[in-house]
């Protein structure tokens, strides 16, 4: 009769939103070229959703504009277009639509994607973020988190953890903004990220571990592509985390109630 | 006293007329003896369309268990009875017409567990009781492991059992210490913040003290949902079901104790977007929706629910244990979209669930919300169980089915797994 108003669609629309500072300071700075970039990985998506819709009567979702937006800011520089048609159409493919499109992924399509493109083409150099794409990440998890569409316990246990590696000298101050750009953008998945209270602590501070881990052990590697290879692994363990939480609480449910 | 996080849950908004405190007594002319939703029970009648009978007079009983009773919730003439396959009860109308005095009902028994079952279940109170899992009136002989009073509601547009106790401290004092007599477990009462509602010393000594508990929780919803307090605090399983009962029918029940006469009025909240003004009334269960509204809704189509604008239904009679009525304004039918619109938008499955902080709250932080959504959705009967899927019913879901915007299904998946655990179980 009534109806609220948190379905997929107003999720995605209040997501795009958050990203939207990130999105516009990246085209400015990016130029036409960052455009084009977007351009192709929107189409490419938007088509292999349109086939989905048509083979299998999934509705278009507008996270592939979200998705695009990752990969496009994130690719390695230098990728021709048939390189980068291949990882979007692998990452949206096997990342998402198979398994019945957004909200019934496991792990992020663009995640999927960028991982491709770096294990597949590593000749590739990966882009660099200057601090104002730090600030507009900043502005998006803000947003996110206000309207309650990015999970705030990822995105503050994480901040956290580096702030911590940052004071202990772990990890250089210059591989924030790397960091900071890919944690709102696909390690704070609402989808893909942990879903109890304590796995998306432990969820985000996993990331800042695996980043912190990455930048002292992995030698030769940018900041976005440690950021990256942190993001795919933590999307990977975040269900272990869930039920991690579950468990706890059983537990703690058992001692309370004696055993429900 | 025991206390919960207070600031969780949501306080979902809906337009209605402002409502006073004042409360008006308003018996209207029709009311209809229904079961509550679910199978329809197999009833034996006591009466034949036609007969005028008193207010407490026996209509039905149950087949299985024919001491517990459908009685007459006025004095009225019996207008129709309408039975489904099986004589199973679907509704029976009574229209108001005076009559002999009140049904009085012999309390010399009442002392005895035995006598007070007896009493409750003849006098119609017993159908007030709810039980979980799965829902429904107790079984007669059934002993709970705990009971819970319910003397706050934070259902939108809800009236304040507060309300309903003032004056009746006394005969609600006397009910609830009746009810420790059906259990070996706590009885806790659930209410906000507030004056104390009744007196902790026991006054049958040592054996009921420490058993009857008040417990506080905050004024957002679904905090005083019953699963959600029932989850947090003794949750049901299959071996110890747990009974959930209104604040205003235990007062119900410490008078009908002290003068044999179970009062058959209640407290009920009058909302929504499509009155004129909003109202609580002193009405009889079964009270006819439309004569509940009459004179105050607006003009224009609307439709009236009985129950909160997130669990209500569409209905004619208040429902055995709702307290609310909503008029809420009937949407236009738009013009259907085209077909090319519609087969794009239309999805196979239904929509997935995306975790968010509204759904979060929508179990008042009693729950991991997206973890017991997906398990809902994905009927893990299992898992369902262990997270305290067996202390929750329909209305307890109804915030989050709202606030997902009804896309989930969420009433319809739990009343399905509930179902098929009872099939299972009981097989």
């Amino acid at each position: 009769m009534i109806r609220g108003i948190w379905t997929r669609e107003t999720i995605v629309l209040l997501l795009v939103a958050a990203y939207l500072p990130l999105a516009v300071l990246w085209l400015w700075f990016g130029g036409g070229e960052a455009v084009q970039r977007l351009g192709l990985a929107a189409l490419v998506l938007f088509l292999w959703n349109l086939a989905f819709l048509l083979a299998r009567a999934q509705p278009i979702s507008l996270s592939f504009v979200i998705t695009a937006l990752a990969v496009a800011m994130l690719a390695p520089e230098g990728l021709g277009a048939f390189q980068l048609v291949l990882g979007i159409s692998f990452g949206a493919v096997f990342g998402e639509l198979v398994f019945g499109g957004w909200g019934r992924n496991v792990v992020n399509p663009a995640t999927v994607a960028l991982s491709f493109l770096g294990f597949g083409f590593p000749g590739y150099d990966w882009p660099d973020f200057l601090a104002p794409a730090a600030w507009a990440a900043i502005a998006a998890a803000l947003i996110g988190g206000v309207t309650g569409t990015l999970p705030v316990g990822v995105i503050a246990s994480a901040t956290l953890a580096a702030a911590g590696a940052v004071a202990a000298g772990l990890l250089p101050a210059a591989a924030l903004p790397a960091a900071g750009v890919v944690l709102v953008l696909l390690v704070a998945d609402p989808v893909t990220s942990a879903t109890t209270l304590l796995g998306r602590w432990l969820n985000g501070a996993l990331y800042a571990g695996l980043v912190t881990l990455f930048a002292v052990g992995w030698h030769g590697a940018t900041p976005v592509q440690y950021a990256v290879a942190a993001a795919l692994l933590t999307s990977l363990v975040a269900p272990a985390l869930d039920e991690l939480a579950l468990a706890v609480w059983y537990a703690k449910r058992r001692r309370q109630h004696g055993g429900t | 006293m025991i206390n919960f996080a207070f600031r969780s849950g949501l306080t979902p908004r809906f337009s209605s007329p402002a409502c006073g405190p004042q409360q008006t007594d308003m018996i209207t002319t029709k009311a209809a003896l229904r079961a509550s939703p679910g199978k329809p029970p197999r009833v034996t009648l006591e009466v034949d369309e036609g007969a005028l009978v008193p207010q407490g007079a026996p209509i039905a009983r149950l087949r299985a268990s024919p001491d517990v009773c459908f009685v007459a919730p006025m004095p009225a003439r019996v207008a129709r009875i309408t039975l489904l396959q099986g004589r199973r009860l679907s509704e029976i109308v009574l229209f108001h017409e005076p009559g002999p005095d009140d049904l009085r009902h012999d309390i010399s028994q009442a002392d005895t567990e035995g006598g007070l079952r007896r009493l409750m279940q003849n006098s119609g109170l017993w159908i007030w009781l709810e039980r979980r899992p799965f829902g429904g009136p107790p079984p007669p002989d059934e002993r709970p492991g705990a009971i819970f009073v319910m003397a706050s509601d934070t259902a939108p547009l809800a009236p304040d059992p507060r309300l309903a106790l003032a004056g009746q401290e006394e005969p609600f004092g006397r009910g609830l210490h009746a009810l420790t007599r059906l259990t070996d477990g706590p009885v806790f009462v659930c209410q906000q913040p507030g004056p104390a509602l009744f007196d902790g010393a026991s006054r049958d000594g040592a054996a009921h003290a420490g058993r009857l508990r008040a417990v506080d929780h905050g004024p957002r919803h679904p905090q005083g949902a019953p699963g959600l307090r029932i989850h947090a605090l003794f949750p049901a399983t299959l071996e110890t079901p747990v009974w959930t009962i209104h604040a205003e029918d235990v007062a119900h029940l410490g008078t009908l104790l002290a003068t044999g006469t179970l009062p058959m009025t209640r407290l009920v909240s009058i909302g929504g977007a499509a009155l004129r003004e909003a109202r609580l009334v002193r009405t009889q269960p079964g009270a006819d929706l439309r004569g509940l509204t009459h004179r105050i809704v607006q003009p224009g189509p609307h439709v009236v629910l009985s129950g909160s604008p997130l669990d209500g239904h569409p209905a004619h009679w208040l429902a055995p244990r709702h307290r609310q009525v909503t008029a809420l304004p009937r949407p236009a039918k738009g013009k259907p979209p085209h077909w090319l619109v519609a087969a794009l938008t239309r999805s196979a499955a239904p929509k997935p669930v995306i975790p968010n902080a509204a759904l979060d709250q929508s179990f008042a932080a009693g729950l991991p919300a997206a973890a017991f959504v997906r398990v809902l959705a994905s009927g893990n009967d299992e898992t369902a169980m262990k997270m305290g899927l067996l202390s929750l019913l329909e209305d307890d879901v109804a915030l989050a089915d709202y606030v997902l915007g009804g896309d989930a299904h969420l009433p319809d998946l739990l009343r399905a797994m509930l179902d098929r655990i009872r099939t299972e179980f009981a097989a």
